[in-house]
């Protein structure tokens, strides 16, 4: 009984080595494989969404924020932007906006980090997500839209996009913005060379809306049509551009 | 309902460590949210309140539940239940201490959460956060009801307590569900919907309680304190029949 029991202890150790070996073969197999990215997933229904956070609306659009955030970041992986598929990235945007409506968090991500893509193009999908959002009238969201019509014009160089968006933003009444808000399709007229388009904007904001705007706004106002849209031999005759503003 | 029977139970969560234990893994999951929370790139606060708040809320219906179910099955392994019985106290004087005694152990575990919460924003902190709690306690309540019956039920802890959790997750994603039934992905007249509304008949609408939003944005008037009371009474007054007819029908 007693030699038996040696015996079996004595395989069981062997086993163990044995195993043990192979797991360490095995080690050596994978040590330096990472489990692949295959790029943005698509996302869910709408329908669906709330059941990552087991029903809860808010802990999903906080846990599927986070993942956004880190896609393609971890397990000491770097994916460029360029390589991230910014279709499947703006169905994200628009599905987390369902779930919480309110929050900067998505936004401000889909602008100031995706917004950073090395090949602008690619976020061409991107700006109907921030005009969605942008045309909300409250909590400064006008904010959005105002960067999708920079994103427009400086990076992707698409102006009559910038100017179709700028119509937008100036079109909506929000709760509380600054003048330029409502100049801006003058500035990217201007940008785009119609600079007397810009000037009869920019004349009938300050005709009906100057009595209201506070008189820094209204110089800045006088300043950019002297300075930025007449050439000078025009703003030496004309009378706006009178005196020192 | 039986004083020193309530007493019996509380000191059994005392002795138990339950108390202790949930105060220690919530310190755990406060720390661990504001952690997380730190990593997003604005909102760092919102991302820590609604983190702690979907942790905690896990943690210590989970907590609950398991005690509950243990104990339980506890009381019934070790003849407790039998010796009850032979004293002068009715069945129903058990169930009824039983679930009082757990709904206290909900009401101390709730303002435990609301104070961890309260410590990771207090800035946040507002009418929302008031709901929140109580309707998190009114949660845990049926929770504990739930586990309370399956454990009188099944003999066995570990199904009882996954039948329980089922419950949990089948009440916090029936809003869902039944939104899914309403659309029109779904034929809202089959046979599956169908079966679905019965279902939802008998599960609570878990997922009306505790909505995470209330911590950042306000109480927004859409599920009121008395909605939350309403179906914390009438569903743990159907679960505690449903044990009691159950426990009285029992032969030992």
């Amino acid at each position: 009984m007693i030699h038996n029991n040696i015996k079996v202890e004595r395989i069981i150790s062997i086993a163990l080595v044995i195993t043990l070996f192979l797991n360490i073969l095995f080690w050596f197999h994978v040590r330096y494989m990472q489990a692949s990215w295959d790029n943005v997933p698509p996302p869910p229904d709408k329908k669906f969404a709330a059941v990552y956070g087991l029903g809860d609306t808010s802990f999903s659009y906080r846990l599927n924020g986070v993942m956004l955030q880190n896609m393609g970041d971890v397990g000491g992986r770097t994916t460029s932007l360029k390589d991230y598929d910014y279709n499947r990235l703006t169905k994200w945007f628009f599905l987390q906006d369902s779930l919480d409506p309110l929050s900067n968090y998505v936004p401000y991500l889909a602008t100031f980090y995706f917004g950073a893509v090395q090949e602008p193009e690619k976020f061409r999908p991107v700006l109907e997500y921030l005009k969605e959002v942008g045309m909300r009238p409250y909590g400064e969201k006008w904010r959005w839209l105002v960067y999708a019509i920079q994103m427009a014009k400086n990076n992707m160089g698409d102006k009559d996009k910038a100017l179709e968006l700028a119509y937008i933003l100036s079109s909506i009444n929000y709760d509380d913005t600054p003048a330029w808000v409502e100049q801006m399709p003058a500035f990217v007229l201007t940008d785009k060379g119609k600079k007397k388009e810009a000037y009869a904007l920019m004349l009938e904001i300050l005709k009906t809306s100057a009595d209201k705007m506070h008189p820094n706004e209204v110089n800045a106002m006088k300043y950019y049509i002297c300075q930025k849209i007449l050439e000078a031999e025009e703003a030496k005759i004309n009378q706006l551009c009178e005196g020192i503003f | 309902m039986s004083l020193p029977l309530v007493k019996y139970v509380l000191t059994a969560a005392v002795r138990d460590k339950l108390i202790l234990s949930l105060t220690l893994v919530m310190l755990v999951g406060s720390s661990l949210a504001i952690f997380l929370g730190g990593s997003a790139i604005i909102e760092k606060d919102q991302f820590s309140v609604v983190f702690a708040a979907a942790s905690l809320r896990i943690i210590s219906v989970f907590g609950l539940v398991l005690f509950v179910v243990f104990f339980v099955r506890r009381s019934f392994e070790s003849k407790d239940i039998e010796f009850l019985l032979s004293r002068p106290v009715s069945r129903l004087n058990i169930i009824f201490s039983y679930a009082f005694a757990f709904a206290i152990l909900s009401f101390v575990i709730g303002i435990a959460v609301g104070g961890a919460i309260y410590s990771v924003s207090p800035h946040l902190f507002g009418y929302g956060h008031v709901i929140w709690i109580v309707t998190i306690m009114v949660e845990s309540v049926i929770m504990v009801n739930v586990a309370l019956f399956f454990s009188m039920y099944i003999s066995s802890a570990s199904s009882a307590s996954m039948a329980t959790l089922g419950v949990y997750v089948l009440g916090r994603l029936m809003g869902q569900l039944l939104g899914i039934s309403d659309s029109t992905l779904v034929d809202s007249s089959g046979i599956y919907a169908m079966a679905l509304q019965l279902v939802s008949f008998i599960t609570p609408r878990l997922d009306l309680l505790g909505q995470t939003s209330w911590l950042i944005y306000g109480y927004d008037g859409s599920y009121g304190l008395i909605e939350a009371i309403i179906q914390g009474v009438f569903f743990s007054a159907l679960i505690l029949l449903a044990t009691s007819l159950d426990f009285v029908r029992r032969q030992f």
